[in-house]
């Protein structure tokens, strides 16, 4: 049995620092610059109030049309050099396009081999019959990697801008509890009918997004339009009832969790292409009869990956406007 | 061949009611008709989208009326709370003002 | 088996006229009242029954098929939502309308409704003893 270090000991070591520094406790710049601990932010409601109100007034003098010739005049100007505007962009856009060579001409740079490479080639390398999603999850694959990934960046970037951070005991500042951020207190809640039709609903809106899934690489569908309707189905059970029971099965643990799975899988299964370039990796799984569920190599589970994470994003985007975080 | 003129003959028909609703969701005065109109509008085109998923022989194409159908629901439900949600707001809003300057004037009249 | 293939075109083409003619009757209703709860009248049974109609017509033109078990689908789905969507839609008028006393009868109070159904009872079985 090991022995436990006196307290005296251990807050000499150089773990004990790090892990304080790491966690944020200690603030390494406090007390060795010559800078003062700030005090929390405090606003003052009154003088809030009179600032919101002297601008009203502003505002409502500047903008009152009837008085404000000048702002009439701009009104107009506005208006009409917005259409000229318009018109102007088209008529470039058109003379442009119309200088362009015709479609099917020989010397464009999209009529090359590879769209005949696809088209005739396409059933029997990748084994799925959609040769969209033949195209996009087998030969193209690294590109829908990076486009999942766009998905989470732009979900991040919306948490960031949007949440509203808490303490550590759990409380908003004083800044947030002022600007009272919850503006969904007068919507009506629990209705009865609502809430009986969700029941019935709502599995199966999460079934026929499932479907979609699986049979992407048989049909039109795939991961991107099935996750939007599972994001879908699961927009509607927060509607019908409200944030506390969604809560209970999908919080911001299992968005992460379930963005960091997908992700990961999709990630080893095609990334090796950083290291061989164009020439392919032979692939263990096999393909299949074409035509079945199970076939198509690796295009199941990855339209499964891409799935979750468009759902994922939906009902997140969803849940940030309404609410400041989930 | 009567198959497909039948088929051709909804299609014409539906796009003119369609196009009657949309004057109908310009025109209507109120949210509520709006609301009407557009829900209408997905209704006709979940027909047109059927039809031509038998003129055309594609059995797939009924997949994307269900999500139509899926899609013009949970719009009207979220469209309807949020709106009632904002109104609702407003209209303590407005009879708070209307309470503090009341009481101001109240205040006032009393030196 | 022509005549099953004639059979199957009249009565389908019957179930696709009666459709369309349910959706006219509906636009013909929203454009011709004129406060929006009685425009909602006519707007959900169209999207009710009109739909039905052009669905099953439609259901019979195409056989035995997969399509027909999702066109079923489709129907099924709507008679559960679309009732929803229009009484989620009144609840809406009936919040945000400033001028809801002459669209409407208002009750402030349910008991005097009863009071009048109850009237109208008395009334009805009146006549029915009479005659």
């Amino acid at each position: 049995m090991s022995k436990k270090r006196p307290s005296e000991e251990y807050h000499k070591t150089f773990a004990y620092h790090f892990f304080r520094w790491l966690s944020g406790e200690k603030d390494p710049y406090l007390g060795n610059l010559e800078m003062k601990p700030q005090p929390e932010y405090k606003t003052d409601s009154a003088l809030q109030l009179r600032h919101e109100k002297e601008h009203d007034a502003i505002l409502d003098k500047v903008y009152d049309t009837e008085h404000n010739k000048v702002l009439k005049l701009f009104h107009r100007l506005y208006h009409a050099t917005s259409i000229l505007f318009c018109l102007f962009l088209m008529a470039l856009l058109l003379v442009t396009i119309s200088h362009l060579p015709a479609t099917g001409a020989a010397q464009k740079p999209v009529n090359n081999e590879v769209a005949g490479r696809y088209i005739e080639k396409g059933l029997e390398e990748t084994g799925a019959v959609n040769i969209v999603a033949g195209m996009i999850l087998d030969y193209r694959a690294f590109d829908t990697l990076g486009e999942s990934h766009v998905l989470f960046v732009a979900t991040i970037t919306v948490l960031i801008l949007l949440r509203l951070d808490k303490n550590k005991k759990g409380e908003l500042s004083s800044l947030a509890k002022d600007m009272n951020p919850n503006d969904r207190v007068y919507e009506p809640k629990n209705d009865a009918i609502l809430q009986l039709v969700a029941t019935f609903l709502v599995p199966i809106i999460i079934i026929f997004g499932i479907y979609i899934i699986l049979n992407g690489h048989l049909g039109p569908g795939g991961g991107f339009s099935g996750g939007a309707v599972i994001g879908a189905g699961l927009i509607l059970y927060l509607n019908a009832f409200g944030f506390q029971k969604t809560e209970r099965f999908f919080t911001e643990k299992t968005y992460k969790w379930i963005c960091f799975f997908s992700l990961s899988f999709y990630c080893l299964a095609k990334s090796y292409s950083f290291f061989t370039g164009a020439n392919h990796l032979h692939s263990i799984i096999p393909k299949g009869t074409p035509g079945a569920i199970l076939s198509g190599g690796l295009i199941l589970p990855l339209n499964i990956a891409v799935g979750l994470v468009v759902a994922c994003t939906m009902y997140a985007f969803y849940a940030m406007f309404r609410k400041g975080g989930f | 061949m009567i198959y497909h003129t039948i088929y051709i003959t909804m299609l014409i028909l539906l796009s003119f009611m369609l196009l009657a609703c949309l004057i109908r969701a310009v025109r209507g005065p109120l949210i509520a008709d709006r609301l009407v109109a557009v829900n209408m509008m997905g209704t006709m085109v979940m027909v047109i989208i059927a039809v031509l998923a038998l003129m055309l022989k594609e059995g797939y194409l009924v997949d994307i009326c269900l999500i139509y159908a899926m899609i013009s629901f949970l719009a009207v439900v979220v469209l309807s709370k949020v709106y009632i949600g904002i109104y609702e707001e407003k209209h303590h809003q407005k009879e708070s003002h209307i309470n503090d300057t009341i009481k101001e004037e109240m205040s006032d009249g009393n030196p | 088996m022509e005549t099953l293939e004639w059979l199957k075109i009249i009565v389908g083409s019957a179930f696709l006229l009666c459709g369309v003619v349910i959706f006219f009757t509906e636009i013909f209703g929203v454009f011709h009242f004129k406060y929006v709860l009685n425009r909602m009248h006519a707007a959900a049974m169209g999207d009710t029954l009109g739909i039905t109609s052009c669905l099953i017509g439609l259901m019979i033109f195409s056989g035995f098929n997969y399509t027909t078990l999702k066109i079923l689908l489709i129907i099924i789905f709507l008679w559960f939502a679309s009732p929803v969507s229009s009484h989620v839609l009144s609840r809406l008028e009936v919040a945000t309308n400033e001028n809801l006393s002459e669209h409407c009868e208002i009750y402030e109070d349910l008991t005097i409704l009863e009071q009048e159904l109850a009237c109208s009872e008395t009334a009805e079985s009146r006549k029915e003893e009479q005659s």
